[in-house]
């Protein structure tokens, strides 16, 4: 088990808010209900997050509704990632590779795979549909995973950094960087396996949602419905 | 909401998920005495963002001493001048964007900081860790111009980070998410490194 499932911070909202400052202020700006989830909730956790997230006054439903279409298109990112890595895993491919590779594959699988609950679970009943997915081989061969991999890290790089600023939820925007950080991580861990310098300039330059939608577009990864008989199947089935 | 709540308990017993960019934002808001200074302001930009600035600068002298001394072969002699230039243009980069508000120059004193290419390394992940959550724990506290702005560099501090860990045998990217520091966690950790933060 990779040490992200397992770890928790075992802090409630009181320990870091010693003099009640935080709780005052989210009562009086979302109501006591949602102060008394947070005084429960351990800090780090997705109930947290989702307390936060939530913007209470009417005045903040225009960002919340551009709030909630954000990280819908981050769901759906992390359900392509993650399924990228999952499947690859079920095939047997990240098995075949180094311990090295597969120890970075695994991890970034894991990952994903939290990445995907947090954002289900911020979101609730908003939560968009996961899409049907077709990797169109990729997943089986381990030169063409890793290299599809680096491309995906490094456009996450891009979709977050794009997307922090438009993010009106200020708790969300602090989350949005530590997810952003953990994408750059991955993305400088996939270069220096596949031998690129893992860092390429000063400053990552941002991708606009469009951008970021033509690209995911470009690779035919989603798909309308489920892979059916017509096409060819994996050659390995796990 | 009764199936909501109950997701919500299934995430918490899994474990949880480390968020904690949130917790070094509540720890921020909690220890100010009026809550309602830490609404994102251009004022506390320029307070963060020299934070920042007197970050990347140590940063920067760091990597520039380890050059001077030239004990650095391979890989690491690489990273020292691939992330130090780097580090020098987010100084610049932070300069242009606080202007006249931008904190002096400090004169910083490094002699020796570098030392065997074990103990640079490091140095280096304390200072490029110190970098990723201090930048994640004020996330919350900026205005969406200095969001902007700050984005490009909060992911490439990241990388840095991912790059040094690998090549000291550590996992490159060791949580889900990344926690944040407060700027108190940040100033404690440079003191550790013995990399006290400048002024």
């Amino acid at each position: 088990m990779t040490r992200d499932e397992t770890a928790h911070l075992p802090l409630t909202i009181e320990d870091v808010d010693r003099d009640g400052a935080l709780l005052e202020t989210v009562e009086a700006v979302a109501g006591t209900t949602r102060a008394e989830l947070l005084r429960r909730a351990a800090i780090g956790s997705g109930a947290l997050l989702a307390a936060l997230a939530a913007p209470a006054t009417a005045s903040a439903a225009r960002g919340r509704a551009q709030d909630t279409a954000i990280l819908n298109y981050g769901l759906v990112f992390e359900y392509l990632q993650s399924g990228f890595y999952t499947e690859a895993e079920s095939l047997g491919t990240v098995r075949a590779m180094s311990s090295e590779r597969e120890e970075w594959a695994r991890t970034l699988g894991a990952h994903e795979r939290a990445h995907v609950r947090i954002i289900k679970d911020v979101l609730g009943r908003r939560a968009a549909k996961k899409p049907f997915f077709d990797y169109r081989g990729v997943t089986e061969d381990p030169d063409h995973f890793t290299r599809t991999a680096v491309a995906m890290e490094d456009l996450t790089v891009a979709l977050l950094g794009g997307q922090a600023p438009r993010v009106s939820d200020l708790g969300l925007r602090a989350a949005f960087f530590s997810l952003l950080t953990v994408e750059a991580r991955h993305a400088a861990w996939a270069r220096r396996i596949v031998g690129v310098r893992p860092v390429g300039s000063a400053l990552d330059a941002p991708k606009t949602l469009a951008a970021v939608d033509r690209v995911v577009r470009s690779t035919r990864f989603i798909v309308s419905r489920p892979r059916t008989a017509g096409r060819t199947p994996p050659r390995f089935t796990g | 909401m009764g199936s909501r709540a109950a997701s919500r308990e299934e995430i918490l017993a899994k474990g949880g998920l480390v968020l904690a960019g949130l917790a070094a934002g509540a720890a921020w808001l909690g220890g100010r005495a009026s809550p309602a200074a830490s609404a994102p302001s251009p004022e506390q930009d320029e307070r963060i963002l020299n934070f920042a600035l007197g970050l990347e600068e140590l940063q920067a002298a760091f990597y520039a001493q380890a050059l001077e001394e030239g004990g650095l072969t391979g890989e690491a002699l690489e990273l020292a001048e691939v992330v130090g230039a780097q580090e020098r243009r987010h100084v610049a980069y932070l300069r242009e964007y606080l202007g006249p508000a931008a904190r002096p120059e400090p004169e910083l004193d490094l002699s020796g900081a570098a030392g065997s290419e074990e103990t640079f390394l490091r140095s280096a992940h304390a200072l490029e860790e110190a970098g990723v959550g201090a930048y994640i724990g004020q996330g919350g506290n900026l205005t969406v111009r200095a969001v902007a702005a700050a984005a490009p560099i909060v992911s490439v501090e990241a990388r840095h980070a991912a790059w040094i860990r690998d090549m000291l045998g550590m996992n490159p990217a060791p949580e889900a998410a990344d926690p944040a520091r407060t700027p108190e966690q940040v100033r404690a950790s440079l003191e550790r490194a013995g990399l006290p933060f400048p002024g």
